[in-house]
């Protein structure tokens, strides 16, 4: 049985899937921002999987310039991360909510 | 063209630097230096009116060169309207006519500024009253130079602003009553001009819209044209109005009747002229005898034209013209003036109604279409009118000082009865004043048409004229008879002011001390009285001149200026050759025995009477004499009726309709209430209700809308992280839908 692409659809679909309840579900600020990167590397195995199946090195590219995005995101997201813990004692997301109206 | 005929505007020229000189640096002068300051002041004007006298005898001379043939001296456009076909031009006419009235004007007017000196002497005012003498010549030398009807009206105009500023120039001195005479009487004199002056306008207006100029000689060829076309109407300039020639010729001529009776104070508008006595006697003497008041004469012998073509229609249809019309008026005021003198004491009021007279004469004559004989008599009778206002000025002035010594003597004892005007106060200044006294003879004489002085000459030469004519003219009888009445009259008053002023005993310790006025003024007096004397040579009757082969007459002289016409049959006009005045001896000899009778009477009533100061006058005795004439029934009707009435019609449109009506009633009410009730209602309603309310719910409902949708705000990252989880799923729907259904 070989590895076809619905296979790789399927492995990045249960990803987004876990990235996006983490996102939603989840308390810790880290664990949210974790599964951030979940879901953009589901996205990444996505474009691979295609770019290999359809012969097109387009997808690959795309790939290096969301890794470009998300180190940039890591890179933001932990410093605000870092700031917040300061100032709050705590990465509770449920407990951040200075922009309620 | 005469090289003299340039010289022109110097007429003008040289009275407006004296009026420059007197009115701006004159006072300075006297101020400064009473005695040399007078002087300067007194003789820079004189020699301003001398100095325009010269340039009028240049310009007659320039007329003799030109054989007597008029020119027009053009100095500027004034008033050009391209299109309208209207072009007025600032411009003089020179001919024989407007040379005689400068003549007139500018030689009496010299002789009464030389007098001036010596009668405005002591006088605060010195400067402006020379200042005002000379503006007087300026615009009488406008008025009878101007070639067209507005330049005439602007001088009209400036003379009457002039016999204004001189009636009223004592505006400060009050009567005994309290009231301000003088300003009233110059406000009088205004008034009633106003009332002439406005039918001159109108007559200017109707003029220019008949014949499309207002220059003589446009007006007067355009006039004969029409005539001589036999076109029944008119077009009015720039209208489609369509007028019978004959109803706007009749219109202009009684318009400009109208103004004349204002200028030159006829019937009915007359009352304004023995009131202008309360200014300086001089001014009296050239505005209100000599000169102005015969403007009214000038305007109608200037368009003589005008007023031979309504006697000429007239004579076709059959109805009366305009000019029976200005006879009539002339004759009925020579005679209503007249019998007026009667009644008067003040020397000068009888001197003004005897002027209101012999101005019917001259109006009575133009009338008559005797022309020259008018301006005939203009000219002698401004010589001696002017002389015996004068000679009035010299008797006032000398009762002053003898009034003055009487005072004087006693100690401040103030006589508070006395006017030195009044003849009761005078009697026996025969022997006191004997320059004043003859001089003043020749003058009465003359005035009273004694031969051979100048007045028997012109004043015969129009009741020759008015008997000459009676034949074919019923009209003529009766202007005849009042005219001779009138002069009876003139004879009569006049020996009764020299009867009651130099003969028999002075009736007032005044008159016991006055003397004789001072040479400056007596030097002038001399003067006249030689002109009042031999006038009547300017132009003596056909018999005489031609027995002394005397070629120069008046008659000649303003035939080139005036012209006379004859009806033919077909209703066309021939230019008649004037046809000098031929001596009537029945007429003359009529005339001037009815004179000397009626002065001798005068002589007789007044022998002895009034003996003192508060006896009656004997004339009272005439049944209606004193209780008609005497009370002048003419100012009565306007003091007693038109005033009142003006004054209460006045006090309603000012109280009633003014204030009630439109102040208290229709600004008040309708216009203010309005406008505060409008305004009310837009702030308190419009703008606090509508726009507030527009304004203020747009913010409520936008306050409603946010405290709705705030809630979506939650600020957890987690719902808002939710809400992009389920728009993408949304978005992927409706973008994959198309595939799905398919």
């Amino acid at each position: 049985m070989t590895a076809t692409i619905d296979w790789y659809v399927a492995l990045s679909a249960i990803l987004f899937t876990i990235g996006a309840l983490g996102v939603l579900l989840r308390r810790s600020a880290i664990i949210v921002f974790m599964c951030i990167e979940l879901m953009l590397n589901s996205a990444n195995l996505l474009f691979v999987a295609f770019a290999r199946s359809l012969g097109d090195l387009h997808g690959q590219v795309l790939v290096f310039f969301v890794i470009v995005v998300a180190a940039a995101e890591v890179a933001v997201g932990l410093a605000l991360i870092v700031t917040i813990f300061r100032t709050k004692r705590s990465i509770n997301i449920d407990e951040i909510n200075l922009l309620k109206g | 063209m005469n090289e003299l005929f340039n010289l022109a505007p110097l007429i003008l020229v040289f009275p407006i630097i004296g009026v420059l000189f007197n009115g701006l640096v004159g006072r300075r002068f006297v101020d400064h230096d009473r005695k040399t300051g007078e002087r300067w002041s007194g003789w820079f004007a004189t020699i301003m009116a001398l100095s325009a006298f010269v340039v009028v005898v240049l310009l007659n001379l320039a007329l003799h060169a030109n054989h007597f043939h008029a020119e027009t001296v053009m100095l500027w456009d004034w008033i050009v309207i391209p299109g309208q076909g209207l072009s007025i031009p600032w411009a003089m006419q020179i001919d024989t006519l407007s040379v005689a009235m400068m003549l007139v004007v500018t030689g009496v007017g010299s002789i009464i500024h030389i007098y001036s000196i010596g009668y405005m002497h002591g006088d605060p005012d010195y400067s402006r009253y020379f200042a005002y003498l000379n503006l007087f010549l300026f615009f009488m030398l406008i008025l009878v130079a101007g070639n067209n009807y507005l330049v005439l009206f602007v001088g009209w105009e400036g003379v009457g602003l002039c016999s204004y500023l001189l009636i009223g120039f004592w505006h400060e001195r009050l009567a005994k009553d309290g009231t301000m005479k003088n300003a009233n009487a110059a406000r009088k004199a205004m008034i009633a001009n106003r009332v002439g002056d406005a039918a001159m306008i109108l007559g200017i207006i109707l003029t220019f819209w008949v014949f499309g100029s207002v220059e003589f000689n446009h007006v007067f060829e355009e006039a004969i044209h029409i005539f001589e076309s036999h076109e029944e109407m008119v077009t009015l300039v720039s209208t489609n109005i369509e007028m019978a020639f004959s109803t706007a010729l009749f219109a202009i001529t009684v318009l400009f009747l109208i103004a004349a009776t204002g200028k030159s104070a006829q019937l009915v508008l007359h009352v304004w002229l023995p009131d202008a006595m309360a200014g300086p006697t001089p001014a009296s003497s050239l505005i209100h005898a000599a000169t102005m008041v015969t403007s009214g004469i000038y305007l109608i012998v200037r368009s003589n034209v005008l007023y031979e073509l309504s006697r000429a229609l007239s004579v076709h249809s059959g109805t009366i013209s305009s000019s029976d019309i200005v006879a009539l008026v002339g004759a009925s005021t020579a005679l209503y003036a007249g019998l007026i003198a009667f009644t008067q004491y003040d020397i000068k009021k009888v001197l003004a109604y005897s002027t209101v007279s012999q101005l019917g004469f001259m109006i009575a004559a133009a009338g008559m279409g005797a022309y020259v004989a008018a301006m005939f008599h203009l000219i002698t009778h401004a010589f001696f009118k002017a002389l015996l206002f004068m000679g009035a000025g010299s008797v006032i002035h000398g009762m002053e000082h003898g009034h003055h010594e009487v005072a004087h003597g006693h100690h401040g004892h103030d006589d508070d009865g006395f006017d030195p005007q009044d003849m009761r106060y005078m009697g026996g200044l025969r022997k006191l004043m004997p320059v004043t006294f003859w001089t003043y003879l020749v003058g009465a004489l003359a005035l009273a048409g004694i031969f051979p002085f100048a007045g028997f000459w012109s004043k015969d030469e129009i009741l020759a004229h008015a008997n000459a004519n009676q034949g074919e003219y019923g009209l003529f009888l009766v202007l005849f008879i009042l005219l001779a009445l009138a002069a009876v009259c003139t004879a009569f008053y006049m020996g009764r002011q020299l009867r009651m002023v130099f003969w028999g005993q002075p009736r007032h310790e005044a008159a016991r001390h006055a003397h004789e006025s001072s040479p400056i003024m007596t030097f002038p007096l001399v003067l006249l009285a030689v002109f009042g004397t031999v006038a009547g040579l300017f132009n003596l009757p056909k018999v005489l001149t031609l027995e002394f082969g005397w070629s120069l007459t008046l008659e000649h002289w303003l035939e080139h200026s005036i012209q006379t016409f004859e009806l033919m049959e077909e209703g066309i006009l021939a230019h008649v050759p004037h046809t000098p005045t031929s001596l009537i001896v029945e007429v003359a000899a009529l005339s001037l025995g009815l004179a000397l009778v009626s002065m001798g009477l005068a002589f007789y009533v007044y022998r002895d009477k009034p003996k003192t100061a508060a006896d009656p006058d004997p004339t009272q005795k005439i049944p209606g004499l004193w209780s008609v004439f005497g009370r002048l029934p003419i100012d009565s009707f306007y003091m007693k009726l038109l005033v009142p009435w003006f004054n209460r019609f006045s006090a309603w449109l000012g109280f009633k309709f003014e204030w009630s009506f439109w102040h208290d009633f229709f600004h008040e009410r309708v216009i203010r209430d309005t406008f505060v009730w409008f305004a009310d209602l837009s702030a308190n309603v419009l703008d606090a209700q509508g726009v507030d309310g527009i304004v203020n719910g747009l913010g409520s409902v936008t306050r409603w809308l946010a405290d709705g949708i705030r809630v979506s705000q939650t600020g957890y990252a987690r719902t808002y992280a939710l809400s992009v989880f389920l728009g993408t799923v949304v978005l992927l729907i409706y973008f994959l839908w198309p595939y799905v259904m398919r």
